[in-house]
């Protein structure tokens, strides 16, 4: 792949829509099905992956002509840990709470598929911008998939928003149930699908 | 020939297994042959001969703390002696913590006039059990893809064919095995004692890293035919998260080097379970009418609800 | 060979950096953690007493810990407490040594200073430099006593006990006489939508008000929370509740010495938190009495 032609904000919406990393990717599911069940959990991890995947990005890019081929991989895999380990330091610094609900998970983010992929295919070939912006989509795009399930699995499973009583009762408790992240990912990536269906036969019609 | 050879191994260890599972533990004191747990409020004592009855009915000769309270004595309800005064058994007023090891002091023993001294005896669930527990536990109770949701990328990416699950699954157990242990060992004599905690994740990456080249390397010079076959595989164990999971849980539990074993052992036999489960319905829905927005991944996610909604039946099982 | 040097030097480097970059977080997020992590306790606790930013703890309101530990020396078992006593108009600590039985063995002066108690390591090196080496210590538990100007207000005790996946931290209030003043959760990973809901209002202040008579006897019954008894529970947190007060008086009367009533769906969650709140009293009760008694005969300067 050439150095990208696109424009910032196409590189961020293609994280956003086109190559969604949950839906239409579908890497880094675990935390997806996981601790997806709060809107507070989706946008914390979300914000976390957003840091390691701008700031890996932006590493890459600036020293990527240093880098000797053999040892690709494991410097890629050193720049992610190492900012792991910053962002977990923190989280259990300053918002223990929440480091608490997401548990493993923050540390997980280290093997998360999608930080080297786009490490491997875009930042090692690209400037240091492009590949801010998009790290920034690709971290948005996984942060909004978060917490459409956590809204979905909230709203469903506890009647609450962010905390906040909405409904007043509780509809189906089964969404907050472990076993129902599984349902509500394959539910949303088949609306993904079915919306990607329509939209090429209308532009076939056209 | 070779059938008949695996087949006495196995029984073997099985019965190595039996004997030390119903056996209970070995004990400190030269005339005491067992102690051990029955029911929910009752300790057996097994002696090696015939102790007196006016001793052994006595409970003022009996003291039994749980180890973290040794202030606190358990209150014996009634004593039993078996008819050739051999196993006396202590009944509790409440239910014991089994789950915690308990001190038996019985002093002055008395065994046909001759005193025989006094004898510190811990009682404790059998160890074998408790590690037979832990691997049961990560591969079946707490399985890694169906409960705890982790190492689902590549569950997905190589479930659609038995083959390749089980050479999947199989590569897997190998590598988790050798790296957890390597992570084991790092946590417990390097990054403990010198209290460098917070470069855990970049030491237990690496771990996986080395291990899954060292498998590479040997695997490839050892057995070229074996290479060929799960060759592929290794470079999409490193994306797997359960193998930089496990590391994790072993440090935050602080197991020792048999535990961390099993539970690495149970971790990826599991995960060959799960694939191969998931890999025998997906061979099927090949040939299954599914709508087309659902084609491919997203009725796969549905499947694996279905199956992590049957493991959680498994949930809160224990097992001895 | 060149290209060896080359990869060495640059994986060096990138390490170099790396550890660098981490260690110096590490520094700087270690002292925020330690701090967060006190005030997060302190609040707990404050919340436990009924105070809150909006009705603030008066400035009497004093919290002293007793950090206990097990000394063994060969076969013997011995229990040290870590008190806190007046010592030249300030406070500072002492350690006393109690056999199993209750019977006073011997006290040590210990250098620590009050601000250093918290720090497992600090005490750790007065503890070493206090008693001699055959002896071995284990930490066993910590107690913090509130006290209110000259008269004990509660008891705090922090514990933990094997919930239904891993194990449940709490913090319980007991009142001098042992009766439960409150209940948190502080760590818990239950199954959300069942046993996480342990650290709701309308089970966890179910505990409260138990008088020490009635939790050697609690239960836990799988019948539905009467209605009004839930919005009674729920109301407790401080906010306007929509029914008088009266009313809520004849609630609490009613279920006052009822059992728990178990979560729906989690009632080897519900069974598990019981039953480790029974066990802490218990076990408290019964060690602070004789460790009170210890002191009183002793004639210990203990500020608590």
């Amino acid at each position: 792949m050439p150095a990208t032609t696109k424009t910032n904000f196409q590189l961020v919406s293609n994280g956003i829509l086109n190559e969604n990393p949950i839906f239409r990717l579908a890497l880094s599911m675990c935390p997806a099905v996981g601790i997806s069940t709060t809107v507070m959990n989706g946008l914390m991890l979300g914000i976390a992956v957003l840091f390691v995947q701008v700031f890996s990005s932006c590493t890459i890019a600036a020293i990527k002509n240093y880098i000797h081929p053999r040892i690709r991989i494991p410097t890629y895999t050193l720049t992610i840990a190492t900012w792991v380990t910053v962002i977990d330091l923190v989280l259990a610094a300053y918002v223990p709470a929440a480091y608490k609900e997401m548990g493993i998970f923050v540390k997980l983010i280290v093997a998360f598929a999608i930080i080297t992929m786009r490490l491997e295919t875009f930042a090692c070939k690209n400037t240091v911008s492009a590949s801010f912006w998009d790290g920034i989509g690709m971290g948005f795009g996984f942060m909004f998939g978060m917490v459409a399930l956590g809204f979905v699995r909230e709203l469903l499973g506890m009647g609450t928003l962010l905390g906040y009583d909405v409904l007043g009762f509780r509809p189906l408790l089964f969404f907050v149930l472990p076993a129902a992240g599984f349902f509500c990912v394959g539910i949303m990536m088949a609306v993904f699908n079915y919306v990607e269906i329509v939209y090429n036969r209308k532009k076939r019609a056209r | 020939m070779n059938i008949v050879i695996r087949k006495c191994l196995l029984a073997a260890v099985l019965t190595v297994l039996a004997a030390f599972l119903t056996t209970g533990c070995a004990t400190e004191h030269r005339f005491i042959k067992k102690t051990a747990f029955k029911d929910t409020n009752q300790i057996v004592i097994e002696f090696a001969g015939p102790v007196d009855e006016a001793w052994a009915k006595n409970p003022s000769h009996y003291s039994v703390y749980e180890k973290p309270d040794p202030d606190i004595k358990l209150k014996i309800q009634t004593i039993t002696l078996s008819p050739d005064r051999k196993t006396v058994a202590l009944t509790f007023a409440d239910p014991l913590n089994q789950n915690q090891p308990h001190v038996l002091t019985a002093t002055g023993i008395t065994s046909e006039g001759k005193s025989l001294g006094t004898a510190i005896l811990s009682v404790k669930k059998v160890y074998l059990g408790y590690l037979f527990s832990i691997l049961i536990g990560a591969m079946i109770i707490n399985n890694f893809v169906f409960t705890k949701y982790l190492g689902l990328c590549v569950f997905f990416g190589t479930s659609q064919k038995k083959s390749t699950a089980v050479g999947m699954g199989i590569t897997f157990t190998i590598v988790i095995v050798v790296s957890a242990m390597m992570a084991w060992f790092l946590y417990q004599f390097v990054l403990r004692p010198y209290r460098l905690n917070f470069l855990q994740i970049v030491v237990f990456i690496g771990l996986v890293s080395l291990s899954v080249q060292a498998v590479d390397t040997i695997l490839r010079k050892v057995n070229p035919m074996l290479f060929k076959a799960f060759g592929v595989y290794l470079v999409l164990v490193i994306a797997n998260c359960i193998i930089i999971a496990v590391p994790l849980i072993l440090a935050d539990n602080e197991y020792n080097a048999l535990e961390s074993l099993m539970l690495a052992l149970g971790a990826g036999l599991g995960f060959l379970i799960a694939l191969f489960l998931m890999s025998s319905v997906r061979e099927r829905l090949e040939l299954a009418r599914v709508p087309p927005t659902y084609r491919g991944l997203p009725i796969a996610f549905v499947v694996a609800g279905l199956f992590a909604l049957a493991f959680l039946g498994f949930s809160g099982m224990s097992i001895f | 060979m060149k290209q060896i040097i080359r990869i060495t030097v640059g994986l060096t480097i990138s390490c170099l950096i790396a550890a660098l970059v981490m260690g110096s977080v590490f520094v700087i997020t270690d002292k925020a953690k330690r701090h967060n992590e006190h005030v997060n306790v302190q609040q707990t606790m404050l919340g436990l007493l009924g105070y809150s930013t909006s009705h603030p703890a008066p400035p009497e309101l004093k919290l002293y810990s007793i950090y206990r530990y097990i000394f063994t020396d060969g076969n013997v078992n011995t229990l040290g407490y870590v008190l806190p006593v007046l010592k030249g108009g300030g406070v500072g600590y002492q350690l006393m040594e109690m056999d199993l039985d209750g019977g006073f063995v011997a006290q040590h002066p210990l250098d620590l200073a009050p601000e250093d108690a918290s720090e497992s390591a600090e005490r750790s090196a007065a503890l070493r430099k206090a008693i001699k080496p055959p002896k071995t210590f284990s930490y066993a538990d910590a107690t913090i006593v509130a006290k209110l100007g000259e008269k004990r207000l509660a008891y705090l005790l922090p514990g933990e006990f094997p919930g239904f996946k891993t194990f449940i931290h709490v913090m319980l209030a007991l009142d001098p006489s042992f009766e439960i003043l409150g209940l948190e959760i502080t760590e818990q990973e239950e199954d959300p939508g069942l046993g996480a809901e342990i650290k709701q209002d309308y089970f966890k202040n179910q505990f409260k008000g138990k008088s020490f008579k009635k939790i050697k006897e609690l239960h836990v019954v799988k019948e539905p929370l009467p209605e009004e008894y839930k919005a009674y529970l729920e109301s407790q947190k401080g906010k306007e509740s929509p029914i008088p007060k009266a009313e809520l008086d004849v609630i609490r009367s009613r279920y006052q010495d009822r059992d728990i009533y178990a979560l729906t769906g989690a009632t080897i969650s519900s069974k598990a938190v019981t039953d480790g709140v029974k066990n802490m009293v218990a076990k408290f009760a019964y060690r602070i009495n004789r460790l009170d008694k210890v002191i009183s005969a002793r004639n210990i300067p203990a500020v608590f």
